[in-house]
């Protein structure tokens, strides 16, 4: 089986390149180590800030979007920052050889906090504590669910759906069930099909790894790459659909969600 | 035949250059260029003469848009629809700064000079892409910039640079050494106000824009005294209230009301008008505060070019509320239509729709949709848009197309007098627009609102057209995955040159969209692509990522 990687595209590539520890704690020693803004009013007046300085790149509610290079910031991970405090001096600072821009070093102190409070209040996997079981989930997932003939989890299984090893990082309990009753629902193009015929009329489809103006790139069933030419001898076309299953039948609502709260414990940290 | 201009002649010698490639243009222009043999002296002053002329010299590319007309047409033929896939790769600079690389860069006389983020200017060898001098612009920490720090390029007369910086300053730079010869604050930086565009040099003036329109500035068009740096003009975009046009603007809306000037224009040394694109209203995305068609945000100005007096003014978009600048470059064609010569202005506006005008009176001739757009149901017969309802943005959100960053939008278009056909870099997309109230503060965003596209961007189409000016109707397009913002070049020979977001630098056929050579860089494309020649060999150079590329075919064919 196989669900999409997020709603909200751009996060792919931000929690591709994650890293940790990004902000040196020496340097973090003129601020102060805990947010001292943290109430509801903050994460309303943090809002009113961000739709006045960010939203231009990074979308008037946090999630990228618009057609800006601003990265999606409601996944509560942040490339370039791991703490409170870090986030507050990328806020301020900015990030060198980037796009990105501090708000200086004029702004001030409370403004920068709320800035964080608010987009902590956005971490959209924070919320809820799943119903299900995640053991019973586990189960499922590599039994009656058959997951790892697509799905990989910390290197068992397979390549022809998205690796689900932090998948918990990423999809609140919700979309998760949404995976798992309509694929499409939410499809990356990632896993969109593309189906080439070659000039004999041989077939080959795959999953679209990647494609661009001249090019694209697929995994087949047998997880063969292959890559082609769009000028070439070969005829193309996308096919915008997912090639996982619904389970809305194949499984019960407790199974699934002993499925979903297994797949929500699966993070990068424990 | 070639020439070798004398040092102590060259103003002279550059005319009769100028007028002996113009003469040969027809034959064989890469070949007809003066010849720079190895150690001979490069660069001789640029006179207004040649920059009228700057058609008949197309082994330079003496500013921002090719010539005054903005076409970015080149007479260069030696790369063609026949050899262009054997180009290869001469040499690449690399921008130390990673930002959006915009510019286009100039050569003048074997010498190019490159900007780069942020407000940076080098010259480099034309050939080698080994730099003579850099000159590195100091800028304060506090910068408002909505959209990256970013510069497009400079702009010459005489041997002096003039260049827009990101902290809202015209600085000279002396285009032999890399001194700074003056520096003049355009506007203040605090308040919103920067500069990225390359100034458009007008006789002695040098007349330049201004940047942020999410920042709640009242914009203007200037000119400037090219020797002193002393102000000769301003033009308002949005009139103040001695004039009837100010009622366009509910209430105080208009002192905030944006209507920026953040791309180059364009000039007609016979009408002595000067063209310039105005940026959307603000704040952007929330109308109700600025009820009113909001003049002359959205528009095209035509300027007296001695004064900066408004002769005459075209609105694409009244009322905007999808931040639809129309910062587009001024394409100045004479089209054959009805059986007459019309002196038009071609222009794909980032609202979706295709204009032609009159560039002398500023009549609408024709318009309709070159991208996709579901905001209108076309243009009336004043080329005034006829607006579809419930398309204006809302708390929960309107889904409209074009999306903000438009069908098009300041990425330059082309256009070939040989094919008579204009090149334009199109999108077709929806977004969600949202509104919101928002209060003013100086030096703050002021968008009332935002946008958010409601599908991964592979769902939308992406498309090199070729538009038809004396119809409006779409001649061939080359789709492109996913998308692009790069600037678009034509050249005689049959080439139309673009890139796109994915890394890609390629060729087209200029009469059929046909694909003919392309290569992977592999970087993000914010930039266009120019053309130049020195000793007779055409080169062709591209920004992309952060590197500029030069290509041109093997000396040895």
């Amino acid at each position: 089986m196989r669900t999409r990687l997020s709603t909200r595209w751009p996060a792919v590539a931000l929690l591709a390149t994650l890293t940790g520890g990004a902000v040196p704690a020496m340097a973090l020693a003129q601020d102060a180590d805990n947010n001292p803004y943290t109430s509801r009013i903050d994460v309303r007046t943090g809002r009113r800030l961000f739709r006045a300085q960010c939203s231009t790149c990074h979308g008037l509610n946090a999630a990228g979007g618009n057609e800006s290079t601003g990265p999606d910031l409601t996944t509560g991970r942040f490339r370039h920052a791991d703490s409170d405090a870090g986030l507050f001096r990328v806020i301020r600072d900015g990030v060198r050889s980037t796009s990105m821009l501090g708000l200086g070093a004029d702004a001030n102190d409370q403004s920068l906090w709320q800035l964080v409070t608010y987009l902590r209040s956005l971490d959209v996997t924070a919320g809820g504590t799943p119903s299900g079981s995640s053991a019973a989930g586990q189960q499922l997932f590599t039994g009656k669910g058959d997951c790892t003939r697509c799905h990989m989890v910390n290197g068992r299984g397979q390549r022809i759906g998205p690796d689900l090893s932090s998948v918990g990082d990423r999809r609140a309990l919700a979309d998760l069930e949404t995976d798992l009753v309509d694929p499409d629902a939410e499809l990356l193009p990632r896993w969109w099909t593309m189906r080439a015929v070659g000039p004999g009329g041989q077939v080959v489809e795959g999953l679209r790894m990647d494609e661009d103006t001249f090019t694209f790139r697929i995994m087949d069933a047998e997880q063969n790459l292959r890559a082609f030419s769009k000028y070439g001898d070969w005829t193309y076309e996308r096919i915008q659909q997912s090639t996982m299953p619904g389970y809305a039948e194949t499984l019960t609502a407790d199974e699934r969600n002993d499925l979903v709260a297994y797949l929500f414990s699966l993070r990068s940290e424990p | 035949m070639t020439l070798t201009p004398n040092p102590t002649h060259s103003r002279t010698m550059s005319r009769v250059a100028a007028v002996l490639t113009g003469l040969m243009a027809a034959v064989h222009p890469a070949a007809a260029q003066p010849s720079f043999s190895e150690g001979a002296a490069l660069f001789s002053p640029v006179t207004w003469e040649r920059l009228v002329n700057a058609a008949d010299e197309p082994h330079n590319w003496l500013m921002y848009n090719g010539t005054l007309d903005s076409q970015r047409f080149s007479r260069l033929d030696q790369i063609d629809v026949d050899n262009v896939g054997q180009l290869e790769l001469k040499w690449a600079h690399h921008i130390p700064q990673l930002d959006r690389a915009e510019t286009t860069p100039l050569v003048v006389d074997g010498v190019m000079f490159i900007t780069e983020s942020p407000s940076n200017v080098l010259a480099v060898d034309a050939v080698t892409g080994r730099p003579f001098w850099r000159y590195d612009h100091p800028l304060p920490s506090d910068l408002r910039i909505c959209c990256g720090r970013n510069n497009r390029g400079v702009s010459i007369l005489g041997e002096t640079l003039y260049m827009s910086t990101l902290d809202a300053r015209l600085v000279a730079i002396d285009g032999r050494s890399g001194s700074l010869l003056w520096s003049r604050e355009v506007a203040d930086y605090r308040s919103g106000y920067s500069k990225t565009a390359a100034p458009l040099i007008v006789k002695d003036q040098v007349v330049t824009g201004i940047a942020g329109g999410e920042y709640g500035i009242r914009g203007f068009l200037d000119s400037y005294d090219a020797d002193t740096g002393e102000r000769l003009w301003r033009t308002h975009t949005i009139p103040g209230p001695d004039h009837p046009d100010n009622r366009t603007w509910a209430g105080d809306s208009w002192r905030t009301g944006g209507s920026p000037t953040w791309i180059t224009g364009s000039y007609d040394p016979e009408l002595n008008l000067v063209y310039w694109g105005t940026g959307n209203p603000g704040p952007d995305w929330n109308g109700d505060v600025r009820e009113g068609d909001n003049l002359y945000a959205d528009s095209v100005l035509a300027l007296d070019g001695d004064t900066g007096e408004m002769s005459w003014y075209f609105q694409f978009t009244p009322h905007d509320e999808h931040d639809w600048d129309a910062i587009q470059v001024p394409v100045l064609a004479d089209i054959e239509l009805d059986g007459e010569t019309r002196k038009a202005m071609l222009w794909a506006n980032r609202n979706g729709f295709y204009y032609t005008l009159d560039r002398e009176t500023g009549e609408f001739l024709l318009g309709k949709p070159f991208a996709q757009q579901t905001w209108a149901e076309g243009l009336d017969e004043n080329g005034r848009p006829i607006r579809r309802p419930d398309t204006s943005p809302s708390q929960e959100g309107t889904l409209v197309a074009p999306i903000a960053g438009g069908g098009t939008n300041w990425w330059s278009p082309a256009f070939s007098p040989r094919t008579n056909l204009m090149y334009v870099n199109a999108f077709d997309g929806e977004a969600l627009f949202f509104s919101r109230e928002q209060e003013y503060n100086e030096g703050d965003n002021f968008t009332g609102g935002g946008t958010e596209t409601p599908l991964p961007i592979e769902h939308y189409h992406s498309a090199i057209r070729a538009i038809d000016p004396t119809t409006g109707d779409v001649e061939w397009e080359f789709p492109i995955t996913p998308r692009s913002r790069a600037g678009v070049l034509a050249t005689a020979g049959d080439l139309v040159f673009s890139a796109s977001v994915d890394g890609y630098f390629y060729a087209l056929d200029a009469r059929t969209g046909t694909p003919l050579w392309h290569i992977s860089l592999g970087g993000p494309v914010h930039a266009q692509p120019m053309t130049y020649a020195v000793n007779g060999q055409q080169y062709v150079s591209m920004t992309i990522g952060n590197t500029l590329y030069t290509f041109g075919l093997d000396g040895d064919d």
